[in-house]
């Protein structure tokens, strides 16, 4: 197991006026290779404290985590090597074109493995490669990371956690403030990497059609717990998802409309309107 | 009412942001203003309300054609809230922000107290007056920045993505708020990339490339999916679910179901 | 994202709190020209004792007050030896050698290494430092073994402990003076209190209301800003961004990943924030009512009065003596 949380609960500050309970005994486990997780749950959940757990940003107040055999507790243990682990789990904030700070693409790509003692020359070729990896081509790096859209910059800043090669990839709502398509480019862009590279890929979101489109598996935070560990359909399949403050994905919320109104005995978990109109079809024409 | 005649703008001179725009806009109605990122609708709102200046073509909002001199009486009239809720609020608690207009427009203190006790219980913030900016979510915020534009007695307000930066409970939310002013004859401009929040509007005006591409009732242009493709923008997923069933027999009938509730929201 | 500062506002409820920001600003600064006029020990004693009873009568919690006064203890300590070892004037108190052997030096590593390690308890710190510098003292009187390096003579003056005592005695209510006032207005009501008292500056071109919106707006972004700097800062730190060790040419790189940004954001801000705020109708220069008012009462006007006996009381004292 790459990452474990077992029962670990985050408060802040410790004690006085401010306290605020953020996540409570959380337990799960987190696979080395090929889960694309969605992370969902309303504002306020804890999603991205529990995140920020994951490569040791945050030290749980009680329980432990452990990442690749580190095991984190809320006390400083002197022989870890706090900052390595970030190597390991590249955490992706959301709005990260607002970490962009060096005078080129390249450089700014650059800083992340540079950090990490790599050699220049090294640090390099993983600028170009992971430049390449967000689909954008080497002529970007001479560039100004100022000088670029929106949604390149979200590229090039992706592409500065991707130069670290961390086998663990976590997107905090990578798709924020994106039109649907450029969510629709970004995800696909994940999806990508997941396929080419098999990293684990954990995504924080709202958008519960991206989870049934995209995630292997589903965890949803309520209040701080997790009340959810599962796959997607089987989120879908249950009815008190109300209650997370969570909705269904379109299509199935389409589906069953028209299977209330017209008292169809259709399959309603269908993930493209393609495959509903089709199930429709099937059951109303023969 | 608003009427725009060949409004054309651009920053450096050599791209044209916006080209020979041309539309009028009824007192009352709710619009919603689509388009692609970069199709210009956000320098469209800026434009009416004079906070940019067009190369060419005219403004002019209740008689009153947008000039130099005549920028105040216009911002006047029309109110916009922006998409990010921190970057439009001023005062140092909410009770400050929804003031700053009206002190703007140097109102007297007292009307002012009532004022924002009004308004501010019209948006659900009554309870708020005192709270500061940090402790408020992004969706009071924004309610509150309704409430400040409300206060100077404005009929005309722009949303500029108002909704993109919160999460989907606080949109539902502020939307049922827009609905509510829209109910009480506030003219409504609602620049989105989502498209079932455009379909709460009556009119759609669609943005490309810095020029108008569409402008019709929505039902009018729903029907024609090839418009929004070329527009790059999503049809809802219940007529998209409609528009690929068969046209055969009891289909009709879902068909026709799925189109209704698209409108119903 | 509650910081703590010097004086901050706390709430509270006293007629400290009820008086008119311009009443404190003005009576913090009659004060302390009052207390610059005092020329002798027991003057000061009394000043002293009169901002104790201003503190206890407003409810203002005394060890707060301490709290605010830590920062500066440093500068505190500081004085009092610059004062004791250079004046030279008055009887003679102290009269003991000093000497710096190789016994003595050993022993001041030993005591230093011993002073550091306990110093990690963190919790006496201050008395702990008191320790350490009694034990240096010593050490530098009493080990007089071995070779000796170098001897000097270390005196302790009458005049010298007297001004020592009257310049802490006069820092500690200057500092208590103005952190009542903090502690008990809100910074809005200090920038409008500022803003009402500067209005005068008009006739030099000044105009106070454009500094007072631009404080008061400064002071809402304040928690934004820090709450801003935080992601940045984990933002980094996810790309091995380490703010506490490095060289110095790291920790340069590190400030600046975290200063860019800021700046960028901060910029972004201001046009967002103009363009808000003339779509409001915000014409910088044209009259604007307020929303909150400032009055003044009885109470302002009884302080007033109280503030003017103080200063004339001292300007008589100093006359006298």
């Amino acid at each position: 197991m790459a990452i474990q949380f077992r029962e670990v609960s985050y408060h802040y500050p410790s004690g006085g006026v401010n306290f605020y309970q953020a996540i409570t005994d959380i337990s799960l486990e987190i696979a080395p290779k090929d889960e694309f997780i969605c992370l969902v749950g309303e504002t306020g959940s804890g999603k991205s404290t529990l995140a920020q757990h994951m490569n040791a940003l945050i030290f749980p107040t009680s329980g432990a985590v452990e990442i690749f055999g580190s095991k984190i507790t809320s006390k400083r243990n002197k022989k870890i090597k706090y900052n390595d682990l970030r190597k390991h789990v590249g955490l992706v904030f959301q709005f990260p074109e607002y970490q962009l700070f060096e005078e080129t693409v390249e450089k700014d790509i650059m800083f992340g493995p540079l950090n990490f003692k790599v050699p220049h020359d090294e640090a390099k070729l993983l600028a170009e490669k992971a430049i390449r990896q967000v689909g954008l081509d080497e002529t970007y790096l001479k560039r100004n990371p100022f000088n670029l859209s929106g949604g390149e910059k979200k590229r090039v800043s992706i592409a500065g956690i991707l130069a670290l090669d961390p086998s663990i990839l976590v997107l905090d709502e990578p798709t924020s403030g994106l039109d649907p398509a450029g969510k629709k480019q970004l995800m696909e862009l994940f999806a990508k990497i997941h396929r080419d590279t098999g990293k684990t890929t954990i995504v924080i979101t709202h958008d519960m059609d991206l989870v049934y489109e995209y995630a292997t598996r589903v965890l949803v935070l309520h209040e701080g717990g997790l009340v959810f560990d599962g796959v997607p359909e089987a989120l879908f399949r249950r009815d008190d998802l109300q209650s997370f403050s969570l909705d269904y994905p379109e299509t199935i919320r389409i589906m069953k409309l028209v299977k209330t109104e017209f008292d169809l005995d259709i399959d309603i978990y269908k993930q493209t309107v393609t495959e509903a109109a089709r199930e429709i079809e099937r059951v109303m024409l023969g | 009412m608003i009427e725009v005649k060949d409004l054309s703008f651009s920053y450096t001179g050599k791209r044209m942001i916006l080209k020979d725009i041309s539309l009028k806009i009824e007192p009352g109605e709710w619009i919603a203003l689509l388009g692609h990122n970069g199709s210009g609708k956000s320098t469209f709102a800026k434009l009416l309300t004079g906070l940019l200046e067009p190369a060419s073509g005219s403004v002019e909002i209740d008689g009153i054609k947008l000039e130099e001199d005549a920028v105040y009486e216009i911002r006047k009239k029309i109110g916009i809230v922006f998409q990010n809720p921190d970057n439009q609020f001023v005062g140092v608690t909410v009770r400050d922000d929804i003031a700053f207009g009206m002190e703007n427009l140097s109102v007297p203190r007292e009307k002012m107290l009532e004022k924002i006790h009004f308004y501010a219980e019209k948006v659900g913030m009554a309870a708020f007056l005192d709270k500061e900016p940090a402790n408020l979510s992004g969706g009071q915020k924004q309610r509150v920045a309704i409430a400040g534009i409300l206060a100077m007695e404005t009929k005309i307000m722009i949303f500029d993505e108002a909704t993109s930066m919160l999460d989907p409970y606080a949109r539902e939310e502020l939307l049922g708020y827009i609905r509510q002013l829209h109910e009480e004859g506030i003219t409504i401009i609602m620049i989105t990339h989502d498209i079932e929040e455009a379909m709460l509007a009556d009119r759609f005006v669609i943005f490309r490339d810095g020029a108008l591409f569409a402008d019709d009732l929505k039902e009018r242009l729903l029907v024609n999916p090839e418009l929004f493709r070329l527009a790059s923008l999503d049809l809802p997923a219940q007529i998209r679910l409609a528009n690929d069933l068969q046209d055969t027999g009891r289909l009709k009938a879902v068909k026709e179901f799925l189109w209704r509730s698209s409108f119903g929201k | 994202m509650k910081n703590i500062v010097i004086g901050q506002y706390v709430p509270g409820n006293s007629y400290l709190y009820r008086l008119d920001p311009r009443t404190k600003i003005i009576g913090v600064i009659v004060l302390m020209t009052a207390v610059f006029l005092l020329k002798t020990i027991p003057q000061l004693l009394l000043a002293l004792g009169l901002a104790l009873v201003i503190l206890i009568s407003g409810r203002i919690s005394i060890i707060r007050v301490l709290k605010g006064l830590k920062p500066l203890f440093i500068l505190l300590l500081f004085t009092f030896f610059f004062q004791v070892f250079f004046n030279k004037e008055g009887a003679l108190l102290l009269d003991e050698t000093m000497t710096l052997s190789l016994a003595s030096v050993a022993g001041i590593v030993l005591w230093t290494i011993v002073w550091r390690l306990s110093a990690r308890m963190n919790r006496f710190r201050f008395l702990l430092l008191l320790i350490y510098l009694a034990g240096l003292y010593f050490l530098f009187v009493y080990l007089p073994y071995g070779y000796v390096l170098t001897s000097f003579p270390f005196r302790i003056y009458q005049k010298g402990l007297e001004m020592s005592i009257f310049v802490i005695i006069r820092l500690v209510i200057i500092i208590t003076l103005s952190t009542v006032m903090t502690l008990t207005t809100k910074p809005t009501d200090l920038t409008q209190g500022l803003e009402k008292l500067m209005h005068p500056l008009k006739i030099v071109g000044i105009r106070s209301e454009d500094f007072a919106l631009i404080i008061s707006i400064s002071l809402r972004f304040i928690p934004t800003i820090l709450d801003e700097a935080n992601k940045i800062m984990s933002a980094q730190a996810s790309r091995g961004a380490d703010f506490s060790e490095g060289r110095l040419k790291d920790k340069i790189k590190q400030i600046i990943s975290l200063l860019v940004p800021m700046f960028i954001i901060a910029f972004k801000r201001s046009e967002e924030l103009a363009d808000a705020m003339e779509s409001r109708n915000f014409v910088p220069g044209k009259p604007r009512t307020r929303i909150s008012e400032l009055v003044f009462g009885r109470l302002d006007i009884l302080t007033t009065v109280f503030l003017i006996a103080c200063l004339a009381g001292s300007i008589v004292s100093r006359v006298l003596s």
